[in-house]
């Protein structure tokens, strides 16, 4: 036979494997470790389930409003939930449809290059609703007297506000985001972002009602509304309703006197999950909570790796008595145990979202700081970080396109597993009574199932317990998942 | 089965290995072969070399001797390694474990290349020598200390009564080896397998281990597989040399023949491309450009008639015999007395028929040289 | 390995004062600052009680210096090492120090030219002096000074609010705060209109408010005089006399529950150490078979179906863990087969330690068993979360060190595969779990806060939450500091046991 594998085809030689016979091609680092990660069941049952929980967060004030989709007085239709959404809303909404459009098509640039386009927007955007809030809240604390007196700034105000806080992000975002593509390109993104940010939050400058009246008025006949799926409001709380068993109708629960005067259609309206403590509706609680959840995971993990990483990296290169002394902080952070640290936090400063996504990122990072300072100490002596440095580079570019690639390696693998600790450490903090105030959370409706007397409140328990516990072990396995396929020596070691 | 040093037959080789096979499971893609049909031999008190660049099997063979391929990734395809005692023969590859357990360390030892992580760094070195003394040895663990105290003294370490107590990361690179020699020594083993003992040590260093290395093994009557890619080493040390390449052997023969007569291109490759001391040179010679030469693998008697040396890198030669031998399209002929080259398996070649002699060469350096 | 001790204990006390100063930072960033639970809402109290109350918390927490100084004054107390002269304890436990000094009432520069010394007086025991009669001499003493200086911050308040209405008066408002307060710059460049009837006015109380004052510093003296007299013991043990001692750390009072803060800690101490120890142990116990057994068959299906059970423990909240366990095993309503709360029955008191059976044949639980099956369900919320951390640990640190060389050495020289499991590479594998209690004991601390929540466990987890509530900011800052220790300690008794296991780590 004159083949030129004489070998039989179920066996390769070495000589054969490096004239190419037999073996894959390799692809990139994290390219071939994500692909590892697909493979497993688990992990794309996790992916799935974090994206359902992240299409909720976005078409959350969609599905379930108590705010009705269409409200018809005397011949006018109007929309109350449209009117309704706050700008967040909308914003989130864009964004969701943007991702989906942008992600989706196989041709293009390289989904990495579009996912990180698409985080810029993310936090160029998000950083303008939240500059402005503060700023706007800040101003109308400051100088609510002046405000009243001078019309014509208070008309101003709306437009100019917004406006002159998006454009200088945009800025900002334009010089921060140079390693990318060219100039124009990121001028047009980055100016499109700011436009529709701006837009948005001056379109919905009067924030939201929290009035439902909207059933006694269909009662007494003055209007005719048609709701959304489920509807409900999650600030919508009654007196009458607490503690209901799933599967209650508004008639039951409210008995039947008041029942009488609602319309049929709206008697019939079923709290599919229950309700909580004070009648709010459980399963709006929980869609909505979505959005919390997803959001305190990634900014919570966000601003704990860069804060980890810089402060580990600095610790890193220069070793000496930068180290000493920063050491001593990290060790501050790791002998008190972070609940307590956290609660007295959460304790004592306003209690609100964005305040508890900051609390949680600033305690979390020691991990991310010892893992990035082991990984510089290890880097520090090998050849080609001496080789940068006989060349005569300068720090920042030895730590940054060198050093810092390679070191923040172990602290991406374990950003999934810090993702889920967040969610957690938020549904304890939220379980105690210490979570943000007037948002809906899974950990708040959790600490409502027991108390030391009384019934067990089952429904309570179990779905927003399970919501938790899902979203958890879903981060935890893309977690393992991830480390598995890029420290294989666990997976192939033999006893 | 307690060994016993000099009464075995000199005439007969302790080990065995014919056309050994062993291949790994790679996961996704087909098996690896790491070996394939490999043949040699080893005579008591005599030093084999198994010389061949990384990867090309040479630790897979020995460590198969012992059963500690693992596995589940690894499978021993075909071929037999036999062991001669006393009783006769043995094949090592159907032996259960726990009579493997009883060879190794007593009939047949392995040293390994890195001392330092070869050594349980919370035991103490008295604790990883007596362990392999009383897991063979009737004796009481006083007797065992005994033993060992004698065996750090045969391997050079001094005071061993002082430093029986001290971990292994307290010893140098130079006697962490002793070290692990005197614990592969301890029960008087009748063959030593060394895998690469000296390549993670200083040149001084290399030289006391090698040395010592001869000595115990004329004391103690032993024979010796010594893995190493250096020549250097394979010169002063060796008897008999066998180079392999990608999982079969090459060339076999006495040390001297080996050397003075390399017969396939590789072989010569190797030894071309040593710098001489005292030579002037503008450029080195690489092995490549020796195998790369078409000549080189029509030089051996025969070639007009299709023998013709085995390369993988070569296509296979047109007439390769049309019935395969146990190694597929290889063979180990002896060339000339005593001395072995790997062929393609053609006509020609198959034509001879299996009368050709295994691998087997009872020759021993200091046999051959006058005593000192 | 002792001087290692030593010195680790001698760092421990940077970082306490780093926790510590971080939380007290904290507190002063709320709203209300650091005294916002010591000022009570006094809205309705009278002037000279609230004045008599400002006076006390300032006298005693200095809440008008600046938050640093405050901490410093807080860490003194705490600290066991204490400089200048020995507090005294008077009989009801509390400890007399010398009052701090009085500041004179702003605006005294327009009043006089200089202010007179407190009058002194020499003061000495009568030879009948009792202790109780000491006690109600000095008593008595403190009390008129704690009056005479009411009425000096009385007096010296409406001064102040006389001052800033004569200020407005003459248009000088950029010197008046807000809230009324005078700033001191106009005293300096400000020479007063003495036409103006508001400034009659507040020159009026001016000398009035001097008066009290002057009254109060001599009250003042007359207390330091007395207490160097020493009516009472003094607290501690003296190194140098006067000047440095060695006194139990005094952690303060807790406002919300008048109680001494160390008995609140000294009641619920015991009870966290009893949960979190027998967790850990519990932990240790299960988790590391179980780790080997999964390593020892990896790959299998029983290593996959640990590696699930593992993961799934390991996301499981521990609240819903805790309220799971109360609804369903405690409550009435389901299974009801455990306590639902607390440590022990109401009438555990009366029971006997060990069970017992009664005349008729009753089986009446005991002491042990009581406290045992009360015990059971906190302590398994906090195994779970353990268990499957260190499982894992284990079974991870087992195949690392199965494919180490050694072990392929150990296989060399004939050992069998047992013992090559248990005395190589298990071993070898203490070491990581020795250094995952690193993790783990601050985990369960933290986790012991919630399980304390749910199973009203009076432990330190519920003291703190209640404190962060009551803004109680003495017991806040002790509860830290305590939980900071232990923890620290346990970290210390890590690495003295990880120094002991591995032979290559030398303290010397």
């Amino acid at each position: 036979m004159s083949a030129t594998t004489p070998n039989p085809p179920e066996s390769v030689t070495g000589v054969q494997l490096a004239q190419g016979i037999g073996h894959q091609p390799a692809k990139g680092f994290w390219a071939d470790a994500w692909s590892q990660v697909l493979k497993r069941p688990a992990a794309v049952a996790s992916i799935a389930w974090i994206a359902i929980v992240a299409v909720f967060a976005i078409l959350a004030p969609f599905i379930a409003s108590g705010h009705p989709l269409t409200q018809t007085i005397d011949g006018q239709t109007t929309s109350p939930l449209i009117d309704n959404l706050s700008s967040a809303d909308v914003l989130l909404l864009i964004f969701g449809i943007i991702t989906a459009a942008m992600m989706l098509p196989k041709r293009g640039a390289p989904r990495s290059k579009r996912g990180a386009a698409l985080v810029l927007a993310a936090i160029q955007a998000g950083a303008t609703v939240i500059l402005t809030a503060a700023i706007r809240s800040w101003f109308e604390r400051r100088s609510a007297p002046q405000f009243a007196q001078d019309a014509a700034a208070a008309a101003a105000f709306p437009y100019a506000l917004p406006i002159a806080i998006a454009s200088l992000l945009a800025i900002l975002f334009l010089i921060a985001s140079r390693p990318w593509q060219s100039f124009a390109a990121r001028l047009a993104w980055v100016a499109m972002i700011a436009v529709v940010a701006a837009g948005v939050i001056s379109f919905k400058w009067t924030e939201p009602l929290e009035r439902f009246d909207y059933r006694e008025r269909e009662a007494a006949g003055m209007i005719d509304a048609t709701y959304t799926l489920i509807p409900f409001s999650p600030g919508q709380t009654s007196t009458s309703l607490f503690f209901e068993p799933p599967g209650t109708t508004l008639g039951e629960g409210l008995g039947e006197r008041a029942a009488g005067r609602l319309p049929p259609e709206d008697a019939g309206k079923r709290f599919i999950l229950g309700t909580d403590a004070q009648g709010q509706d459980v399963l709006t609680q929980m869609l909505h909570a979505c959005r919390l959840s997803i959001s305190i995971g990634l900014v919570s993990t966000s601003i704990a790796v860069v804060i980890g990483v810089t402060i580990g990296a600095l610790m890193g290169y220069f070793g000496g008595w930068v180290d000493l002394l920063l050491y001593r902080v990290v060790e501050i952070f790791m002998a008190i145990p972070l609940l307590f640290l956290l609660i007295v936090a959460a304790g004592v400063l306003p209690r609100n979202t964005y305040v508890m996504m900051i609390i949680i990122g600033c305690v979390t990072w020691t991990g991310a700081a010892r893992f990035t300072r082991a990984e510089f100490f290890k880097l520090r002596n090998q050849d080609f970080v001496q080789s940068a440095r006989s060349v005569g580079l300068p720090l920042r570019s030895i730590l940054f396109r060198h050093m810092l690639p390679n070191g923040v390696t172990p602290v991406l693998v374990d950003a999934s597993f810090a993702i889920a600790a967040a969610i957690l450490i938020e549904a304890i903090l939220s379980f105690l009574g210490l979570g943000p105030v007037n948002q809906p959370s899974w950990g708040r409706l959790l600490s409502d199932s027991t108390n030391e007397t009384g019934v067990f409140k089952w429904w309570l328990a179990i779905f927003p317990g399970a919501a938790i516990f899902l979203t958890v072990l879903a981060y935890n396995l893309i977690g393992e998942a991830l480390r598995d396929a890029i420290d294989p020596k666990l997976k192939k070691a033999r006893v | 089965m307690t060994s016993q040093t000099h009464a075995v037959d000199d005439t007969k080789p302790i080990l065995e290995v014919r056309d050994l096979a062993v291949s790994f499971d790679n996961g996704k893609g087909p098996r690896i072969q790491a070996v394939d049909g490999v043949r040699m031999s080893i005579y008591p008190r005599q030093t084999l070399a198994v010389v061949g660049e990384s990867g090309c099997g040479k630790s897979v063979t020995a460590m198969s001797s012992l059963q500690l391929v693992p596995r589940p990734p690894g499978r021993f395809d075909r071929g037999e390694i036999l062991l001669r005692g006393l009783e006769g023969e043995v094949n090592l590859l159907t032996l259960s474990e726990s009579q493997m357990r009883e060879i190794r360390g007593n009939e047949i030892a392995m040293i390994f290349q890195e001392p330092m992580t070869s050594l349980n760094p919370v035991y103490t070195v008295g604790d990883q020598i007596t362990e392999a003394i009383l897991l063979h040895q009737p004796v009481s663990p006083g007797e065992a200390q005994e033993i060992a105290f004698q065996a750090m003294r045969d391997v050079g370490i001094p005071e061993p009564e002082r430093r029986i107590k001290a971990y292994p990361h307290q010893f140098s690179g130079g006697m962490r080896q002793r070290v692990m020699i005197a614990m592969a020594l301890a029960c008087k083993p009748r063959l030593l397998l060394a895998d690469e003992p000296t390549t993670a040590l200083d040149v001084t260093i290399q030289a006391q281990i090698l040395e010592l290395m001869t000595d115990l093994k004329q004391r103690l009557g032993m024979a010796i597989m010594l893995i190493t890619h250096d020549l250097g080493v394979v010169a002063e040390q060796a008897d008999v040399v066998c180079v392999m390449y990608a999982g079969r052997v090459v060339e076999y023969g006495t040390v001297y023949d080996v050397f003075e007569n390399p017969m396939h291109p590789y072989t010569r490759g190797l030894l071309a491309s040593i710098p001489k001391v005292g030579e002037r040179k503008d450029r080195l010679v690489t092995i490549r450009e020796i195998v790369e030469d078409e000549a080189q693998f029509t030089a051996l008697p025969g070639a007009d008639k299709g023998v013709r040396p085995w390369w993988p890198w070569h296509d296979a030669p047109r007439d390769l015999a049309a019935k395969p031998g146990p190694a597929g399209d290889y063979e180990l002929r002896e060339m000339v007395t005593d001395h072995w080259v790997g062929l393609w398996r053609t006509e020609a070649v198959a034509a001879e028929g299996e009368a050709t002699r295994l691998p087997d060469l009872a020759f021993r350096k200091e046999a051959a040289e006058p005593v000192a | 390995m002792g001087t290692y001790i030593i010195r680790r204990l001698l760092l421990m006390i940077p970082t306490i004062i780093g926790i510590t100063f971080l939380i007290f930072m904290l507190i002063a960033l709320s709203p209300g600052g650091i005294g916002a639970g010591l000022r009570v809402a006094g809205g309705q109290m009278e002037a000279t009680s609230r004045a008599l109350q400002e006076a006390y918390l300032e006298d005693r927490y200095g809440l008008n210096d600046p938050v640093v100084v405050q901490y410093g004054r807080w860490l003194s107390r705490v600290s066991p090492v204490k400089f200048g002269e020995r507090e005294q304890i008077a009989p009801d436990g509390s400890r007399q120090r010398a009052p701090r000094a009085i500041d004179p009432p702003v605006g005294w520069q327009w009043i006089t030219d200089d202010l007179a010394p407190a009058a002194a007086e020499p003061f000495a025991w009568p030879d009948d002096a009792t202790e109780e009669s000491k006690d109600r001499t000095y008593r008595r003493q403190s009390n008129a000074y704690a009056q005479a200086r009411a009425r000096s911050i009385a007096a010296a308040t409406e001064f102040e609010q006389a001052l800033s209405a004569y200020l407005r008066a003459v248009d000088l408002d950029k010197f008046v705060f807000g809230t009324g307060k005078v700033r001191p710059a106009a005293i300096k460049s400000h020479t007063p209109n003495r036409d103006l009837p508001e400034w009659q006015t507040a020159q009026a109380l001016g000398e009035q408010a001097l008066a009290e004052y002057q009254g109060a510093i001599d009250e003042r003296q007359n207390k330091i005089t007395m207490l160097r007299a020493k009516p009472y013991r003094e607290a501690g043990v003296p190194i140098i006399p006067g000047t440095l001692s060695v006194a139990m750390p005094d952690l303060g009072v807790s406002f919300a529950r008048s109680r001494p803060v160390s008995t609140l800690i000294a009641e619920a101490l015991p009870i966290t150490l009893l949960l979190n120890v027998i967790a850990f142990v519990l932990i240790y116990l299960i988790a590391v078979p179980s780790g080997m057994l999964a390593a020892a068959r990896s790959g299998t299906a029983i290593d996959v179906g640990l590696g699930a059970l593992y993961v799934a423990l390991w996301s499981f909240p521990i609240p819903l863990a805790g309220v799971l366990a109360i609804g369903f095993l405690a409550s009435n309503d389901y299974l009801g087969a455990f306590p639902v709360a607390g440590l022990h029955d109401s009438a555990a008191d009366t029971f006997a330690f060990l069970p017992t059976f009664s005349e008729s044949g009753a089986f009446q639980r005991g002491y042990l068993l009581d406290s045992l099956w009360h015990v059971c369900l906190p302590v398994l919320c906090l195994v779970y979360g353990g268990f499957a951390v260190l499982s894992k640990q284990t079974r991870a640190a087992m195949l690392e060190n199965y494919n180490a060389d050694y072990v392929r050495t150990a296989k060399a020289k004939g050992v069998a595969p047992r013992d090559v499991l248990f005395r190589h590479v298990f071993r070898n594998s203490l070491l990581p779990l020795i250094t995952m209690f690193v993790s783990i004991f601050p985990a369960m601390l933290s986790g012991s806060v919630v399980i304390e929540r749910i199973f009203s466990v009076q432990g330190m987890g519920n003291l703190a939450i209640e404190a962060i509530n009551l803004r109680d900011r003495e017991l806040i800052l002790a509860t830290t500091l305590i939980v900071g220790a232990v923890n620290l300690l346990a970290l210390l008794l890590a690495d003295i046991l990880y120094a002991l296991a591995d032979p290559r780590i030398s303290y010397e």
